[in-house]
């Protein structure tokens, strides 16, 4: 080989290299060789998010186009998107900041538009749509699970008790127990009554003219009114019914023949019983909390996902763990 | 003892034939053929070599990596593993692991051989420094070709994952996604730290191989020693280069 | 033999021979001692042959003269300049033809000649070309010009060594051992044309060998280096009945099968 051709073959490489290294720089640095390819149309936001030069623009999932470049105008955030030149966008089509993934890669997802509507042209504005990014999702799981959290504490705090204050529950077993001999003794009364009754021993009169019977009736239900006062903060239709007894009606007659009463006690009765049995039955956020499972499962696989999240969450900002990684890695 | 003044003793040689070569650098115009040979030397005939090994470098860089990533489903993020690293770290590393292995054994070969014939001897006394004459060519021929050679390396390289990406069956990323996503991470920020560690490895083999040829004594034995030699401590050299280098960009970035 | 004043018929000035002058010259090689306190000096113009057994110290003192070596003590001056310093290589042109040749094995015979003048620029290109044609025309090597060194016998190898000391028109000629490895013919050939390139350019010329003939046939004066020291030094024919029997063995050693020298050897 001579030395021109030689010097030709070096000249040549030589020169190639340059230009590999040029092309490199033009492509790796916004691809501005390419900028006259296609149009540009703003779309503005309040927030870009994590949106950056270089993302993809995807209608209906396909790639269409890129962000060129991002900028702050004024009061919000724009995003100028480059546009393949053979896509039409229509001017009612919505541009939304989407998330491609977990780990902190974003496009913006543009609709079809209605079929007829004239399409944008160079230069013009779209429509845009805020969407929550994740990162104002977890947040609002998290304060939806202290709240809930909070809301759950209470409850079992009225039903079993903090400790100082009975709670309900206890409350009612304790008139019951309290009175159980009276109860029983009540109980065993009647029933000797309707034994009577049903022997045909004596009559209603007779039953009610009995002093003895009378009295132990008396002293019960004066035993009662006064474990109803205690109960009465806790229980409004017991106050209610207490309230009753307290005003003069100081008779079982009273108390059983009176309807608002009765039906009161009947009312709430029924009301509890359906709480209880749409509890049982799942339906309602307290009973699916407490029944289904598959609501826990989730519950758990939010708290879960935001757990780790959180554990990655680094100073560099609202970036996922994964992202993290990623990012640490390079 | 006597191997750390060796050591000592080489630095201090190279630096030196540094700084003379360097203080003879207005003699390049006039010495325009024995730059261009050198060129064509360590840039033209190198390429083949740099252009099959970097393609199978990302090759299989893209491969392990997708081997990996399927643990976490993020495959579709190889094109920035292969662009970084390819472009960042094993580009400039293996184009210089190839100067010394192809062009710095020749160079210290030919050195050593010129030595021990007393061919180097006979320059001297002709009152031609081989510093001018046969170091001075191929410093300026290897600051001039090796960017060169790193540019092929990185963009085969790419392309060798690329192509592997594409038909590994569990990584299958089209070559448009793959690159979308080296575009994304990969900025010309990355490849210029590349192409400044190449620049620096290439210049610090050859030097040391000149050196180590001309510092040849002995007979026909030594100068399959000293190539022995040139290669291992240019290898070292990289290695340990790289990290310092790597550390002192890192901030620049 | 008579100084000629011939001019050169490169240059267009005439160029003054140089003396060499040594003083207490020694070197070591680690504990080796090569050289010791050797001190003489050679005239401007004249021959100078260093004759010694081989190991002797011939080649490194020469080379202590083109600065290749740098003397552990003691001095070498060429032209009243310091041989180690490297400035005196561009102001004294020194021309060493080496034992092997040294010549350039990638260039041709015609660039091995050319490179000198073109890295010092001594003339264009026409002009280095008639140059060195004129050299290989004295020592009969046109025929060489396009050929590789790799492709040259051992004497044409030299004689090409040769003309590549003459394009540098110096003003000192150093041979190291310049007939070795060469038929009495050649041996014969090579003598005459180091004798012939000191007449027609009047350049003091040192030779290191150690072959009889060449001493007593073109030396003005001879010199006789032994383990390291100079035993013997006067005109070439002073040697042709040598006083010293070291000497004496060594320019006119007989073979005697009863009494070989190897064993007697001191170890």
């Amino acid at each position: 080989m001579n030395n021109l051709q030689q010097t030709t073959r070096v000249g040549l490489f030589f020169i190639l290299g340059i230009a590999l290294i040029w092309v490199t720089f033009q492509t790796l640095s916004g691809g501005k060789i390419f900028r006259e390819k296609g149009y540009s149309l703003i779309a503005g936001f309040e927030s870009l998010k994590e949106l950056k030069k270089g993302d993809e623009v995807r209608m209906a999932g396909v790639v269409i186009g890129a962000v060129e470049e991002t900028r702050l105008a004024g009061r919000r955030a724009e995003a100028v998107l480059r546009i393949h030149p053979e896509v039409q966008i229509k001017n009612d089509a919505t541009a939304t900041i989407v998330m491609a993934g977990l780990i902190g890669t974003n496009y913006i997802g543009i609709d079809l538009g209605t079929p007829g509507a004239p399409a944008l042209r160079d230069g013009a504005e779209i429509r845009t749509k805020a969407t929550p990014d994740l990162t104002a999702i977890m947040t609002q799981m998290g304060v939806l699970g202290k709240k809930l959290e909070g809301a759950l504490g209470s409850i079992s705090t009225a039903v079993t008790g903090d400790g100082k204050t009975p709670g309900l529950f206890q409350k009612l077993d304790k008139l019951v127990s309290d009175n159980g001999e009276n109860v029983n003794a009540t109980v065993a009364n009647i029933r000797q009554v309707s034994d009577k009754l049903n022997k045909g021993e004596g009559t209603l009169g007779k039953l009610l003219n009995d002093p003895k019977l009378h009295d132990d009736l008396v002293a019960t239900v004066n035993e009662i009114k006064g474990t109803a006062a205690e109960a009465k903060t806790f229980v409004a239709n017991a106050q209610a019914i207490v309230d009753q007894v307290k005003a003069g009606k100081g008779t079982l007659g009273a108390l059983v023949y009176d309807d608002t009463t009765g039906n009161d006690i009947k009312a709430s009765v029924k009301n509890i019983r359906d709480i209880s049995d749409k509890i049982t039955r799942g339906e309602g956020t307290l009973g699916k909390l407490i029944n289904d499972d598959s609501t826990l499962r989730d519950a758990q696989a939010i708290m879960k996902k935001a757990d780790r999240a959180l554990d990655g969450l680094d100073d560099t900002g609202p970036i996922t763990a994964v992202g993290v990684v990623a990012r640490g890695l390079f | 003892m006597k191997q750390i003044t060796a050591i000592l003793d080489g630095f201090g040689s190279t630096w030196l034939l540094l700084v003379r070569s360097l203080s003879y650098a207005g003699t390049l115009p006039r010495q325009y053929r024995r730059f261009f040979e050198q060129c064509y030397l360590i840039g033209y005939t190198t390429l083949p070599i740099v252009a099959i090994l970097s393609f199978f470098i990302g090759s299989v860089l893209a491969l392990q990596a997708g081997y990996s990533m399927q643990n976490f489903g993020t495959q579709q993020f190889i094109g920035s593993l292969v662009g970084l690293s390819m472009a960042r770290e094993l580009g400039p590393v293996m184009v210089a692991i190839l100067l010394a292995g192809r062009v710095g054994s020749a160079i210290t070969a030919e050195l050593a051989s010129m030595k021990v014939y007393q061919e180097i001897d006979a320059l001297v006394t002709m009152n031609i420094p081989p510093a001018r004459m046969l170091v001075l060519p191929r410093l300026a021929a290897t600051l001039v070709m090796v960017p060169v050679l790193a540019i092929i390396a990185d963009l085969v390289g790419w392309f060798g994952g690329a192509i592997v990406a594409k038909y590994t069956a569990m990584i299958s990323i089209e070559p448009e996604a793959y690159f979308a996503v080296l575009r994304r991470y990969t900025h010309f920020k990355d490849v210029l730290n590349g192409l400044i560690k190449a620049e620096l490895f290439g210049f610090v083999v050859v030097l040391v191989c000149c050196n180590i040829g001309l510092n040849t004594r002995g007979g026909p034995r030594e100068i399959g020693a000293s190539v022995t030699r040139a290669v291992v401590v240019s290898l070292i050299l990289i290695l340990v280069l790289d990290y310092f280098v790597t550390q002192v960009l890192m901030p620049l970035q | 033999m008579t100084c000629s004043s011939t001019r050169s018929p490169f240059s267009q000035v005439e160029t003054p021979a140089v003396g060499v002058s040594i003083e207490k010259l020694s070197k070591d090689f680690g504990r080796l001692k090569v050289l010791k306190e050797v001190t003489f000096a050679v005239e401007p113009g004249e021959i100078f042959v260093l004759m010694g057994p081989s190991g002797s110290g011939k080649s490194v003192l020469l080379k202590h003269i083109v600065g290749l070596e740098l003397p552990t003590s003691g001095r070498v001056t060429v032209d009243g300049k310091d041989a180690a310093a490297e400035e005196t290589r561009e102001q004294v042109r020194m021309a060493l033809v080496f034992q092997s040749g040294a010549l350039f094995n990638s260039l041709s015979v015609y660039d091995n000649l050319a490179l000198y003048p073109r890295e010092h620029r001594v003339a264009n290109e026409a002009g280095i070309r008639e140059k060195v044609m004129h050299a290989l025309q004295i020592l009969s090597l046109e025929g060489t010009a396009r050929k590789s060194p790799s492709e040259l016998s051992g004497g044409m190898k030299k004689r090409v060594a040769i003309a590549r000391a003459l394009v540098m028109e110096p003003q000192l000629m150093l041979y190291d051992e310049p007939t070795s490895e060469l038929d009495p013919v050649m041996s014969a050939t090579i003598s005459e044309i180091i004798a012939t390139v000191k007449e027609d350019y009047h350049v003091t010329t040192i030779v290191v060998s150690h072959e009889r003939e060449l001493a007593f046939g073109i030396a003005d004066r001879v010199g006789i280096l032994m383990g390291g020291a100079l035993i013997s030094l006067g005109p070439a024919a002073e040697l042709r009945s040598p006083q010293d029997p070291r000497v004496a063995e060594f320019l006119n050693p007989k073979i005697d099968l009863q009494h070989p020298r190897f064993k007697n050897l001191e170890t």
